[in-house]
């Protein structure tokens, strides 16, 4: 059994489900190919929804159709030690009004919302069915065959937006054999059952509004940080380490994930709660400096796949890249139909959109981010340094005071130590 | 959170077939095993006594932490499961 199509997505995540809807709006024939029993079925994320201007222009109504959660309208930091920690917050009416900066949204109710406004636009889904490699003929990408199947599924271009690990674009030797470690996190994440009312009261939130907050110093040292999302009526909390920091630090995901659930404060904002699921998820966090080829003959890669993911420590954004980058996918294999031509010398014209669109000038101009992030100091000393500091502000017990630039100095010397603080200053300035 | 008792909160369609395949001969000679701590799920158990490895794929959540973290090769195969086990996410 095999059946010829315009052109294969591997992978109904974000990524491949914009390229679906963009080629099918075209009035491509195409298949959209996903290995869980439904698109999302597989897919997890820390994370936020953020405005996705190109599929806004596809879809005017995105926004009001798609299975969305609270909109964020505040955002938190929390430098977090054992015993203490210190919050920054804001909070803007801008962010509480359309168009919103982001959502919380859950991944097997959003991707397979997607994947179906694919297939509305005349979209072939393809569920259950594991890609296993590429298909060639005459040495050209000729389709993909399934996984324990029999038959194939042809088409003269594929496009990979099988995430993070992609072996469709190794096997095609777009992307090296080998990750580093270096270059890759993971994402570990508890999803926590509440009242919506509960929610709204602990976190000062209104109608749909949301809460969005960042931990530095909750991975017991291992680079990495925490996070705490607000859904309708759940808390998504979690922690993301860095692979090459994880797996010499000798401690457990789920072991730190307890830790910090349990640390004073955290676990206040815990309480009451119940664990409704445990997940977790690779995350390519090296940026521009690990993208693979993202052109082949007969072949783009697209999304996490692509290793399109721009965590600077401040924004932690992949969905909305992923999404443009298959929509730019899609209207590339267009093109590349309206030439009868799917050689790299067409399909190149994908990377050139790429390099022109905010995707990569976000990811060029946050290249140095991961070098800042591999500051060790960043998930130790300077939260435990913030939190002294604040305590030793706060505290009124008869002794005389110091005065704060002295107190300062004092605690960075103890801390850090001041050459090293001076250094971290720099890298994080030249980082951002 | 008990790690133990991941079938509890996270459900698996499970394949009799395991999609990751260890050669634990590998898995001997490595100087690190950081598949063991780093796995969330709690997939790879080293044997001290037995200077053993051992892989379950049941409770895998297909997350490629392994993958990245093995720095000695010792994969026979890799993949994800046949289209529809494996890990099924409800919410999250």
């Amino acid at each position: 059994m095999s059946k010829q199509y315009q052109a294969i997505i591997v992978g109904a995540g974000p990524a491949g489900s914009s390229a679906a809807l963009t080629m099918a709006l075209a009035g491509l024939d195409v298949a959209l190919i996903e290995r869980g029993a439904f698109p999302g079925e597989k897919n997890m994320f820390g994370g936020i929804l953020h405005r996705m201007t190109s599929i806004e222009e596809l879809m005017p109504d995105f926004w009001t159709k798609a299975p969305l959660e609270r909109h964020i309208a505040k955002k938190g930091t929390t430098f977090l030690t054992r015993e203490a920690s210190f919050n920054v917050q804001h909070e803007t009416v801008n962010f509480d009004r359309a168009p919103y900066n982001g959502y919380t949204v859950f991944r097997p109710r959003f991707d397979r919302w997607l994947a179906e406004e694919a297939v509305k636009a005349g979209a072939t889904l393809i569920t259950r069915s594991t890609v296993d490699d590429l298909i060639y003929k005459n040495d050209r990408i000729a389709g993909v065959s399934i996984l324990g199947r029999a038959g194939q599924i042809k088409a003269p271009v594929v496009i990979a937006a099988d995430g993070v690990l992609s072996f469709t674009a190794q096997k095609a030797g777009l992307r090296r054999p080998k990750f580093n470690a270096d270059q890759m996190a993971v994402g570990v994440k508890a999803l926590i059952d509440m009242p919506r009312e509960m929610i709204d009261d602990r976190f000062g939130l209104v109608r749909d509004q949301g809460f969005a907050n960042e931990f530095v110093g909750a991975t017991s040292g291992v680079r990495g940080g925490g996070f705490l999302y607000t859904n309708y009526d759940s808390l998504s909390i979690g922690l993301v380490f860095h692979l090459a920091s994880l797996r010499v630090s000798g401690k457990t995901p789920y072991d730190m994930l307890n830790e910090f659930m349990e640390q004073p404060q955290v676990a206040k904002l815990v309480r009451g709660g119940r664990l409704m699921e445990y997940s977790a998820h690779v995350i390519p966090e090296g940026g521009y400096n690990m993208i693979p080829e993202l052109a082949g003959n007969g072949i783009l890669v697209a999304g996490d796949a692509a290793a399109l993911c721009n965590a600077t420590g401040v924004n932690l954004e992949g969905i909305n890249l992923a999404s443009h980058s298959g929509i730019l996918a899609g209207k590339t294999v267009i093109e590349a139909h309206q030439r009868q031509d799917f050689s790299l010398k067409t399909l190149k014209r994908y990377k050139e959109r790429l390099d022109l669109s905010w995707v990569m000038k976000d990811l060029k101009g946050f290249r140095n981010a991961p070098r800042m992030l591999h500051i060790d100091r960043i998930y130790n000393e300077y939260p435990e340094l913030v939190c002294s500091m604040m305590e030793h502000i706060y505290r009124i017990d008869g002794t005389p005071k110091v005065s704060i630039p002295k107190l300062v100095l004092r605690e960075v010397k103890e801390k850090v130590g001041l050459k090293n603080a001076i250094s971290d200053a720099l890298t994080a300035w030249r980082a951002l | 959170m008990n790690i133990d008792e991941i079938f509890d909160f996270t459900s698996f369609t499970i394949d009799r077939e395991p999609h990751i395949v260890l050669d634990t001969t590998v898995c001997a000679g490595c100087d690190n095993r950081g598949c063991t701590n780093s796995c969330p799920a709690r997939c790879y158990t080293w044997s001290e006594e037995e200077q053993k490895m051992t892989f379950v794929h049941d409770g895998c959540l297909e997350c490629g932490t392994c993958y990245v973290v093995c720095h000695k090769s010792a994969f026979t195969r890799w993949r994800y499961p046949r289209g529809g086990y494996g890990v099924a996410y409800r919410m999250t």
